[in-house]
């Protein structure tokens, strides 16, 4: 059975390792930052400016799993809405390295790091993501691997 | 943890509450971080081999990290009613492993628990303690929604600095000295 949503993108036989996914960029607003801290991550260092200047990042910064939301984002606009994608298994690695401030301008690359066949479901493949975030001054913001499960043309047994 | 790194517990389940997810939030945190058609699309979702709308892993784990934290400043007020000193928790610098088990469907309750398996002292950070925290979401049914692995630093309550830190703190605060030490540290 074909699935009609995936059915012209590209599928696991079509990846290579090595390839480079250019995210491009997102800029993060005080706004962006307050509404999603105050459904997930309501510490006064993500909701309050005052507050903020007084802590460890002396300013307002965004949530770590906001700056990784972002970085999703991202990936799925330029290579996940692409592929015949059927969802993550999960990461590997997330390190949040410098905080995102208000007004940052968050960019980077994802590069295909490994695709083996699953050994349980032979009509799946599983791409692996090597994510590189960096900010506007080229320093490094977040890294992670991320595992995704990705439809194949042709279903194979694995040996 | 709002506990002082002395009185954490080892393999004691922290209970953190549970949220039942609805159609609308799942589609309205897929449309803006994670808009895969499966995440987005009621319709369109059929089509996928989960034969249906279901959360983004991103979203379960966001609302998994809203309960902790609800929970951390829950138990530092329960502290304080007892007249004590809360402990200090610092901040993380990231997660070893996030392993998504079964899909989050609208109207499933997810239940999340945070494990502290093991915990040290730093050997890197004078006065803070490692914690390795182990998270997990469990269905309605009982299934296994994610489980993930990090480490988190909790502060000492009994730390006293050495007094050759606290010597080189000390120095470090003079103009020329400092920069000196800082270089070099």
């Amino acid at each position: 059975m074909t699935n009609p949503v995936t059915r012209d993108r590209r599928h696991f036989e079509d990846l290579a390792v090595g390839e480079v996914i250019d995210l491009g960029r997102t800029t993060v607003s005080k706004d962006m930052i307050i509404t999603f801290a105050r459904e997930f991550d309501p510490f006064p260092f993500h909701l309050d400016e005052a507050a903020a200047k007084a802590s460890l990042l002396g300013g307002l910064a965004s949530s770590g799993w906001q700056t990784g939301a972002l970085s999703l984002k991202m990936l799925v606009d330029n290579f996940l809405s692409q592929i015949a994608s059927c969802g993550g298994l999960g990461f590997r690695d997330l390190k949040w390295k410098t905080p995102v401030m208000v007004g940052d301008t968050i960019g980077g690359t994802v590069t295909i790091a490994e695709l083996r066949r699953s050994s349980t479901h032979p009509q799946w493949g599983i791409v692996t993501l090597d994510f590189d975030m960096r900010n506007q001054n080229g320093k490094p913001v977040m890294s992670m691997r991320l595992a995704n499960l990705v439809e194949c043309r042709k279903a194979e047994a694995v040996a | 943890m709002t506990r002082w790194f002395e009185d954490i517990e080892v393999n004691e389940p922290f209970p953190l509450g549970d949220h039942t997810f609805s159609a609308e939030e799942i589609i309205r945190f897929g449309t803006l971080y994670d808009p895969q058609y499966f995440h987005t699309d009621p319709e369109l979702a059929r089509h996928s081999h989960f034969g249906g709308l279901i959360a983004s892993g991103w979203h379960t784990v966001s609302v998994g990290h809203r309960k902790m934290v609800d929970a951390l400043f829950a138990e530092e007020e329960r502290l304080r009613g007892l007249g004590q000193e809360p402990g200090v928790s610092g901040p993380s610098p990231g997660v070893n492993s996030m392993d998504f088990k079964a899909p989050v469907r609208p109207g499933d309750k997810v239940t999340y628990t945070l494990t502290v398996t093991d915990k040290r002292p730093s050997n890197s950070i004078p006065g803070w303690g490692l914690l390795f925290n182990q998270l997990t979401a469990v269905n309605q049914h009982g299934e296994l929604v994610y489980e993930a692995h990090l480490v988190g630093f909790s502060k000492l309550r009994d730390y006293t600095m050495p007094l050759r830190l606290r010597l080189l703190l000390a120095l470090s605060k003079t103009p020329v000295l400092g920069k000196l030490i800082r270089r070099g540290s």
